[in-house]
Protein backbone atom coordinates (compact mmCIF):
# COMPACT_ATOMS: atom_id res chain seq x y z
CA UNK A 1 0.00 0.00 0.00
CA UNK A 2 0.92 3.33 -0.90
CA UNK A 3 -0.12 6.49 0.61
CA UNK A 4 0.31 10.33 -0.59
CA UNK A 5 0.46 12.69 1.57
CA UNK A 6 -2.90 14.13 1.74
CA UNK A 7 -3.90 10.60 2.63
CA UNK A 8 -1.34 10.38 5.23
CA UNK A 9 -2.47 13.71 6.73
CA UNK A 10 -5.30 13.36 6.61
CA UNK A 11 -5.30 9.40 8.22
CA UNK A 12 -3.64 10.83 11.20
CA UNK A 13 -5.33 14.27 11.05
CA UNK A 14 -2.77 16.31 10.97
CA UNK A 15 -1.23 19.26 9.32
CA UNK A 16 1.30 19.90 6.18
CA UNK A 17 3.77 22.04 6.99
CA UNK A 18 5.68 22.24 4.13
CA UNK A 19 5.36 20.20 0.90
CA UNK A 20 8.10 20.16 -1.35
CA UNK A 21 8.71 17.02 -3.10
CA UNK A 22 5.39 15.17 -3.61
CA UNK A 23 6.32 11.37 -2.57
CA UNK A 24 4.28 8.83 -2.30
CA UNK A 25 4.99 6.72 1.28
CA UNK A 26 5.05 3.10 1.52
CA UNK A 27 7.35 3.00 4.56
CA UNK A 28 8.10 4.38 7.50
CA UNK A 29 9.73 3.96 10.81
CA UNK A 30 9.39 5.70 14.20
CA UNK A 31 11.93 6.84 16.53
CA UNK A 32 13.24 9.47 18.80
CA UNK A 33 16.79 8.48 18.54
CA UNK A 34 18.52 9.91 15.82
CA UNK A 35 21.38 7.53 16.06
CA UNK A 36 18.78 4.83 15.51
CA UNK A 37 17.41 6.56 12.65
CA UNK A 38 21.14 6.44 11.08
CA UNK A 39 21.50 3.23 12.02
CA UNK A 40 18.28 1.42 10.71
CA UNK A 41 16.31 3.70 8.59
CA UNK A 42 16.29 2.86 4.56
CA UNK A 43 16.27 5.89 1.89
CA UNK A 44 12.78 6.88 1.04
CA UNK A 45 10.57 6.54 4.22
CA UNK A 46 8.55 8.14 6.42
CA UNK A 47 10.30 9.15 10.04
CA UNK A 48 7.87 9.72 12.50
CA UNK A 49 8.94 11.43 15.76
CA UNK A 50 8.44 13.05 18.67
CA UNK A 51 11.46 15.16 18.53
CA UNK A 52 10.67 18.56 17.04
CA UNK A 53 14.17 20.04 16.58
CA UNK A 54 15.98 20.75 13.68
CA UNK A 55 17.97 18.39 14.16
CA UNK A 56 15.33 15.59 12.94
CA UNK A 57 15.13 17.27 10.16
CA UNK A 58 18.73 17.33 9.39
CA UNK A 59 19.12 14.03 10.23
CA UNK A 60 16.38 12.94 7.47
CA UNK A 61 18.40 14.65 5.39
CA UNK A 62 21.91 13.10 5.72
CA UNK A 63 20.02 9.49 5.61
CA UNK A 64 17.83 10.29 3.08
CA UNK A 65 14.40 10.23 4.74
CA UNK A 66 12.33 12.57 2.11
CA UNK A 67 9.30 13.15 4.50
CA UNK A 68 9.05 13.68 8.42
CA UNK A 69 6.11 13.83 10.71
CA UNK A 70 6.03 14.97 13.81
CA UNK A 71 4.03 13.46 16.36
CA UNK A 72 2.22 15.17 19.51
CA UNK A 73 1.64 18.97 18.66
CA UNK A 74 1.35 20.99 15.36
CA UNK A 75 2.85 23.90 16.33
CA UNK A 76 6.33 23.20 15.55
CA UNK A 77 8.88 25.85 15.55
CA UNK A 78 9.19 28.19 12.88
CA UNK A 79 13.08 27.45 12.28
CA UNK A 80 11.83 24.05 12.18
CA UNK A 81 9.65 24.78 9.63
CA UNK A 82 11.76 26.74 7.53
CA UNK A 83 14.91 24.39 7.89
CA UNK A 84 12.78 21.28 6.30
CA UNK A 85 11.30 24.11 3.39
CA UNK A 86 15.33 24.89 2.55
CA UNK A 87 16.38 21.40 2.70
CA UNK A 88 13.69 20.19 0.94
CA UNK A 89 11.61 17.41 3.56
CA UNK A 90 8.21 17.42 3.38
CA UNK A 91 7.06 18.24 6.64
CA UNK A 92 3.57 16.83 8.48
CA UNK A 93 2.66 17.28 12.10
CA UNK A 94 -0.40 15.66 14.23
CA UNK A 95 -1.73 15.93 17.50
CA UNK A 96 -2.18 12.42 17.94
CA UNK A 97 0.08 10.54 19.85
CA UNK A 98 3.15 8.23 18.77
CA UNK A 99 1.31 5.44 19.04
CA UNK A 100 -1.84 6.59 17.95
CA UNK A 101 0.11 7.92 14.63
CA UNK A 102 1.44 4.50 14.27
CA UNK A 103 -1.54 2.08 14.77
CA UNK A 104 -3.18 4.70 12.13
CA UNK A 105 -1.04 4.42 9.42
CA UNK A 106 -0.42 0.83 10.41
CA UNK A 107 -4.01 -0.35 9.91
CA UNK A 108 -3.98 1.58 6.55
CA UNK A 109 -1.16 -0.18 4.92
CA UNK A 110 2.05 1.75 5.64
CA UNK A 111 4.83 -1.00 6.18
CA UNK A 112 7.75 -0.83 8.61
CA UNK A 113 11.24 -0.21 7.12
CA UNK A 114 13.64 -2.63 6.30
CA UNK A 115 16.74 -2.92 8.64
CA UNK A 116 18.97 -2.89 6.26
CA UNK A 117 22.34 -4.07 7.92
CA UNK A 118 21.86 -6.02 11.13
CA UNK B 1 51.49 -16.73 27.54
CA UNK B 2 50.13 -13.26 27.69
CA UNK B 3 47.45 -11.37 26.07
CA UNK B 4 49.45 -9.63 24.36
CA UNK B 5 51.51 -12.69 22.69
CA UNK B 6 48.52 -14.75 22.43
CA UNK B 7 47.09 -11.82 20.25
CA UNK B 8 50.32 -11.42 18.09
CA UNK B 9 50.54 -15.52 17.61
CA UNK B 10 46.98 -15.11 16.01
CA UNK B 11 47.46 -12.91 14.32
CA UNK B 12 50.57 -13.27 12.29
CA UNK B 13 49.54 -16.61 10.13
CA UNK B 14 47.87 -14.01 8.31
CA UNK B 15 50.34 -10.86 7.99
CA UNK B 16 53.42 -12.92 8.04
CA UNK B 17 55.13 -11.65 5.02
CA UNK B 18 54.47 -8.32 5.96
CA UNK B 19 57.75 -6.07 5.84
CA UNK B 20 59.54 -4.43 8.29
CA UNK B 21 59.09 -1.26 6.94
CA UNK B 22 55.51 -1.54 6.80
CA UNK B 23 55.24 -1.25 10.54
CA UNK B 24 58.26 0.41 12.16
CA UNK B 25 58.34 3.08 14.24
CA UNK B 26 60.05 5.45 11.70
CA UNK B 27 60.82 8.50 14.52
CA UNK B 28 63.22 6.66 15.94
CA UNK B 29 64.92 8.44 18.83
CA UNK B 30 68.38 8.01 18.87
CA UNK B 31 71.92 9.24 20.71
CA UNK B 32 75.25 9.34 19.71
CA UNK B 33 78.24 6.90 22.09
CA UNK B 34 79.29 10.44 23.60
CA UNK B 35 76.33 11.75 25.62
CA UNK B 36 76.48 9.89 29.24
CA UNK B 37 73.66 7.29 30.39
CA UNK B 38 72.37 10.23 32.31
CA UNK B 39 71.40 11.82 28.89
CA UNK B 40 69.58 8.63 27.88
CA UNK B 41 67.76 8.33 31.64
CA UNK B 42 66.29 11.87 30.84
CA UNK B 43 65.14 11.01 27.32
CA UNK B 44 63.84 7.92 28.52
CA UNK B 45 62.15 9.74 31.04
CA UNK B 46 61.05 12.66 28.77
CA UNK B 47 59.35 10.46 25.64
CA UNK B 48 58.79 7.53 28.17
CA UNK B 49 60.56 5.05 25.51
CA UNK B 50 62.37 2.09 26.90
CA UNK B 51 65.60 1.56 24.92
CA UNK B 52 67.76 3.69 22.42
CA UNK B 53 69.70 2.79 19.73
CA UNK B 54 73.18 4.00 19.78
CA UNK B 55 74.47 5.66 16.38
CA UNK B 56 77.98 6.96 15.22
CA UNK B 57 78.14 9.97 12.32
CA UNK B 58 77.34 7.72 9.79
CA UNK B 59 74.03 6.68 11.38
CA UNK B 60 75.31 3.20 11.67
CA UNK B 61 73.77 1.42 14.69
CA UNK B 62 76.88 0.40 17.16
CA UNK B 63 75.09 -0.47 20.31
CA UNK B 64 71.80 -0.13 22.56
CA UNK B 65 70.69 1.40 25.81
CA UNK B 66 67.87 -0.64 27.63
CA UNK B 67 65.74 0.23 30.62
CA UNK B 68 67.97 -2.62 32.56
CA UNK B 69 71.20 -0.37 31.31
CA UNK B 70 69.77 2.19 33.20
CA UNK B 71 68.77 0.43 36.12
CA UNK B 72 72.22 -1.32 36.40
CA UNK B 73 74.22 2.16 36.14
CA UNK B 74 72.04 3.54 38.76
CA UNK B 75 72.43 0.26 40.87
CA UNK B 76 75.78 0.54 40.05
CA UNK B 77 76.52 4.38 40.76
CA UNK B 78 77.52 4.73 36.99
CA UNK B 79 74.98 6.86 35.62
CA UNK B 80 77.23 9.78 34.69
CA UNK B 81 78.92 7.45 32.54
CA UNK B 82 79.60 7.73 28.76
CA UNK B 83 77.30 5.88 26.39
CA UNK B 84 80.03 4.21 24.79
CA UNK B 85 81.43 2.29 27.68
CA UNK B 86 78.05 0.69 28.60
CA UNK B 87 75.81 0.50 25.92
CA UNK B 88 75.10 -3.33 25.23
CA UNK B 89 77.34 -3.53 21.69
CA UNK B 90 76.13 -6.63 20.31
CA UNK B 91 72.81 -5.10 19.08
CA UNK B 92 70.57 -7.39 16.97
CA UNK B 93 68.65 -5.21 14.34
CA UNK B 94 66.17 -6.22 11.82
CA UNK B 95 66.84 -5.33 8.03
CA UNK B 96 63.92 -3.28 6.81
CA UNK B 97 62.79 -5.79 4.32
CA UNK B 98 62.99 -8.56 7.09
CA UNK B 99 59.23 -10.14 7.24
CA UNK B 100 56.80 -9.73 10.02
CA UNK B 101 57.40 -13.34 10.87
CA UNK B 102 61.18 -12.98 11.24
CA UNK B 103 60.41 -9.54 13.27
CA UNK B 104 58.51 -12.46 15.73
CA UNK B 105 60.90 -14.75 15.70
CA UNK B 106 63.73 -12.15 17.04
CA UNK B 107 60.86 -11.59 19.68
CA UNK B 108 61.02 -15.26 20.72
CA UNK B 109 64.65 -15.47 20.50
CA UNK B 110 65.86 -12.62 22.63
CA UNK B 111 63.51 -11.59 24.73
CA UNK B 112 64.54 -8.01 23.97
CA UNK B 113 61.48 -5.63 23.88
CA UNK B 114 62.82 -3.28 20.76
CA UNK B 115 64.53 -3.97 17.76
CA UNK B 116 66.73 -1.17 15.95
CA UNK B 117 65.77 -1.58 11.99
CA UNK B 118 67.98 -0.76 9.63
CA UNK B 119 68.71 -0.69 6.29
CA UNK B 120 71.13 -2.42 3.63
CA UNK B 121 74.00 -0.06 4.32
CA UNK B 122 73.23 -0.61 8.05
CA UNK B 123 71.84 2.65 8.61
CA UNK B 124 68.96 3.47 11.34
CA UNK B 125 65.76 3.91 9.71
CA UNK B 126 63.20 2.66 12.70
CA UNK B 127 62.63 0.74 15.68
CA UNK B 128 60.12 -2.24 16.27
CA UNK B 129 58.44 -2.82 19.49
CA UNK B 130 56.11 -5.64 19.76
CA UNK B 131 53.72 -2.53 20.31
CA UNK B 132 54.55 -1.54 17.06
CA UNK B 133 53.54 -4.72 15.37
CA UNK B 134 50.20 -5.04 17.32
CA UNK B 135 48.59 -1.32 16.25
CA UNK B 136 49.92 -2.54 12.36
CA UNK B 137 47.32 -6.13 12.38
CA UNK B 138 45.15 -4.21 14.23
CA UNK B 139 45.04 -1.55 11.59
CA UNK B 140 44.89 -3.52 8.57
CA UNK B 141 42.05 -5.70 10.44
CA UNK B 142 40.05 -1.89 10.33
CA UNK B 143 39.54 -1.04 13.66
CA UNK B 144 42.29 0.09 16.36
CA UNK B 145 42.32 1.10 19.90
CA UNK B 146 44.62 3.13 21.16
CA UNK B 147 44.95 4.75 24.71
CA UNK B 148 49.14 5.87 25.09
CA UNK B 149 51.44 7.76 24.38
CA UNK B 150 51.34 7.44 20.41
CA UNK B 151 48.05 9.89 20.41
CA UNK B 152 50.47 12.98 20.58
CA UNK B 153 52.09 11.79 17.61
CA UNK B 154 49.25 10.52 15.58
CA UNK B 155 47.53 13.61 16.59
CA UNK B 156 50.69 16.13 15.02
CA UNK B 157 50.93 13.15 12.14
CA UNK B 158 49.20 13.76 8.50
CA UNK B 159 49.49 10.33 7.92
CA UNK B 160 46.22 8.28 7.17
CA UNK B 161 45.88 5.86 10.13
CA UNK B 162 44.49 3.24 7.96
CA UNK B 163 46.67 3.31 5.19
CA UNK B 164 49.52 5.10 5.97
CA UNK B 165 49.36 7.57 2.79
CA UNK B 166 49.51 11.27 3.41
CA UNK B 167 46.50 13.12 4.42
CA UNK B 168 47.69 16.55 4.86
CA UNK B 169 44.70 18.56 6.28
CA UNK B 170 45.76 21.82 3.80
CA UNK B 171 45.49 19.60 0.85
CA UNK B 172 41.93 17.81 2.17
CA UNK B 173 39.25 18.12 -0.34
CA UNK B 174 36.65 18.91 2.54
CA UNK B 175 37.00 20.75 5.54
CA UNK B 176 34.62 21.92 8.21
CA UNK B 177 35.29 23.69 11.50
CA UNK B 178 32.62 22.15 14.00
CA UNK B 179 32.97 25.39 15.53
CA UNK B 180 29.55 25.69 17.78
CA UNK B 181 28.38 23.66 20.96
CA UNK B 182 24.39 23.56 20.08
CA UNK B 183 23.18 20.45 19.92
CA UNK B 184 20.56 21.40 17.38
CA UNK B 185 23.28 21.84 14.87
CA UNK B 186 24.75 18.53 14.98
CA UNK B 187 24.98 17.62 11.07
CA UNK B 188 25.99 20.45 9.72
CA UNK B 189 29.02 19.22 8.71
CA UNK B 190 27.85 15.79 7.51
CA UNK B 191 25.12 17.68 5.65
CA UNK B 192 27.53 19.62 3.85
CA UNK B 193 29.99 16.74 3.29
CA UNK B 194 27.31 15.01 1.75
CA UNK B 195 26.59 17.86 -0.91
CA UNK B 196 29.98 17.92 -1.52
CA UNK B 197 30.52 14.26 -2.97
CA UNK B 198 26.71 14.49 -4.67
CA UNK B 199 28.03 17.76 -6.21
CA UNK B 200 31.29 15.65 -7.31
CA UNK B 201 29.05 12.85 -8.87
CA UNK B 202 29.13 10.09 -6.25
CA UNK B 203 27.43 7.38 -5.96
CA UNK B 204 24.26 7.63 -4.20
CA UNK B 205 24.26 5.12 -1.71
CA UNK B 206 28.20 5.49 -0.75
CA UNK B 207 27.47 9.44 0.31
CA UNK B 208 24.89 8.35 2.37
CA UNK B 209 27.15 6.06 4.22
CA UNK B 210 29.72 8.74 4.47
CA UNK B 211 27.15 11.20 5.50
CA UNK B 212 26.28 9.00 8.31
CA UNK B 213 29.03 8.22 9.34
CA UNK B 214 30.28 11.80 9.52
CA UNK B 215 27.17 12.82 11.59
CA UNK B 216 27.95 10.28 14.38
CA UNK B 217 31.46 11.52 14.38
CA UNK B 218 30.42 15.28 14.13
CA UNK B 219 27.89 14.87 17.05
CA UNK B 220 30.79 13.06 19.09
CA UNK B 221 32.69 16.26 18.88
CA UNK B 222 29.66 17.87 19.93
CA UNK B 223 28.36 16.45 22.23
CA UNK B 224 31.54 14.88 24.68
CA UNK B 225 34.54 17.07 23.65
CA UNK B 226 33.86 20.09 24.90
CA UNK B 227 36.16 21.34 22.06
CA UNK B 228 35.64 22.47 18.63
CA UNK B 229 36.39 20.22 16.28
CA UNK B 230 37.53 19.52 12.33
CA UNK B 231 35.98 17.12 9.30
CA UNK B 232 38.37 16.77 6.76
CA UNK B 233 37.70 14.90 3.62
CA UNK B 234 40.50 13.15 1.46
CA UNK B 235 38.99 12.13 -2.00
CA UNK B 236 40.57 9.72 -4.68
CA UNK B 237 39.96 6.96 -7.26
CA UNK B 238 39.52 4.23 -5.11
CA UNK B 239 38.45 6.08 -1.91
CA UNK B 240 37.03 8.18 0.34
CA UNK B 241 39.05 8.93 3.13
CA UNK B 242 37.26 11.11 6.36
CA UNK B 243 39.14 12.42 9.80
CA UNK B 244 36.71 13.91 12.66
CA UNK B 245 39.20 14.91 15.16
CA UNK B 246 39.55 17.40 18.20
CA UNK B 247 41.32 18.67 21.31
CA UNK B 248 38.65 17.49 24.10
CA UNK B 249 37.93 15.59 26.79
CA UNK B 250 38.94 12.19 24.98
CA UNK B 251 37.15 8.36 25.48
CA UNK B 252 38.06 6.82 29.36
CA UNK B 253 36.72 3.10 27.61
CA UNK B 254 36.78 3.08 24.10
CA UNK B 255 36.18 -0.74 24.26
CA UNK B 256 32.85 0.04 26.49
CA UNK B 257 31.98 3.38 24.14
CA UNK B 258 32.01 0.82 20.88
CA UNK B 259 29.52 -1.55 22.97
CA UNK B 260 26.18 -1.08 21.07
CA UNK B 261 23.79 0.62 23.96
CA UNK B 262 26.86 2.10 25.89
CA UNK B 263 26.22 6.16 26.18
CA UNK B 264 27.60 8.71 28.48
CA UNK B 265 25.85 11.11 27.12
CA UNK B 266 23.58 13.46 30.23
CA UNK B 267 20.26 13.39 29.97
CA UNK B 268 19.64 16.88 28.69
CA UNK B 269 21.13 15.49 25.54
CA UNK B 270 19.08 12.02 24.95
CA UNK B 271 16.36 14.09 25.00
CA UNK B 272 17.41 15.70 22.12
CA UNK B 273 17.12 12.17 20.32
CA UNK B 274 20.98 11.65 21.13
CA UNK B 275 22.89 9.37 23.52
CA UNK B 276 21.59 6.33 22.05
CA UNK B 277 24.70 4.54 22.24
CA UNK B 278 25.05 4.06 18.76
CA UNK B 279 27.69 6.48 17.43
CA UNK B 280 30.66 4.32 17.59
CA UNK B 281 29.08 1.23 16.85
CA UNK B 282 26.95 3.51 13.35
CA UNK B 283 30.47 4.78 12.07
CA UNK B 284 31.67 1.11 12.29
CA UNK B 285 28.96 -0.45 10.93
CA UNK B 286 28.91 2.46 7.82
CA UNK B 287 32.35 2.51 7.23
CA UNK B 288 34.71 0.15 5.53
CA UNK B 289 37.64 0.93 7.98
CA UNK B 290 37.69 2.84 10.97
CA UNK B 291 40.21 3.41 13.61
CA UNK B 292 39.65 5.55 16.71
CA UNK B 293 42.30 7.22 18.91
CA UNK B 294 41.54 8.58 21.96
CA UNK B 295 43.08 9.44 25.53
CA UNK B 296 41.82 11.10 27.98
CA UNK B 297 42.58 14.73 27.93
CA UNK B 298 43.97 15.01 24.83
CA UNK B 299 40.90 14.37 22.09
CA UNK B 300 39.50 11.84 19.86
CA UNK B 301 41.02 11.28 16.22
CA UNK B 302 38.39 9.74 14.22
CA UNK B 303 39.40 8.13 10.31
CA UNK B 304 36.75 6.65 8.27
CA UNK B 305 37.48 4.76 4.87
CA UNK B 306 35.08 3.96 2.49
CA UNK B 307 35.98 2.09 -0.77
CA UNK B 308 34.30 3.17 -4.00
CA UNK B 309 33.06 0.28 -5.66
CA UNK B 310 30.70 -0.74 -8.28
CA UNK B 311 27.20 -0.43 -7.36
CA UNK B 312 26.25 -4.25 -7.16
CA UNK B 313 29.19 -5.45 -4.89
CA UNK B 314 28.30 -5.21 -0.98
CA UNK B 315 29.90 -4.53 1.70
CA UNK B 316 33.19 -6.47 1.94
CA UNK B 317 32.63 -8.14 5.04
CA UNK B 318 29.02 -8.33 5.19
Amino acid sequence: MVLTIEEIREVVEGVILCDDNNVNIERAMASDLMSDVLAFAEPGIMLITGLHSPQVIRTALVVGIPVVLMVRKIDVPESVIDFAKESGVTLIATKLSMFETCGRLYMRGIKPARREME
Amino acid sequence: MNVQDALLEKLQEFFRDSKVYEFMNRDVICVTPDKTLLHVKEIMRIKRISGVPVVDDGKRVIGIVSLEDIIKALEGNYIRESVEKRMTKNVVSLHENDTLQDALKAFEKYGYGRFPVVDDENKLVGIVTKHDIIYFLLTKLGLIYLHDRRMEEVLERSTSLVTGEALERGKADFVFHIDYFDVNKIGIGAARLKRFLMEKGLDEELVRRVAIATYEAEANVVIHSGSDGYIYCFLDDEKIAVRVEDRGKGIENIELAMKEGYSTAPDHIRELGFGAGMGLPNMKRYSDRMVIISEVGKGVVVELMFFRREKDENKGDR
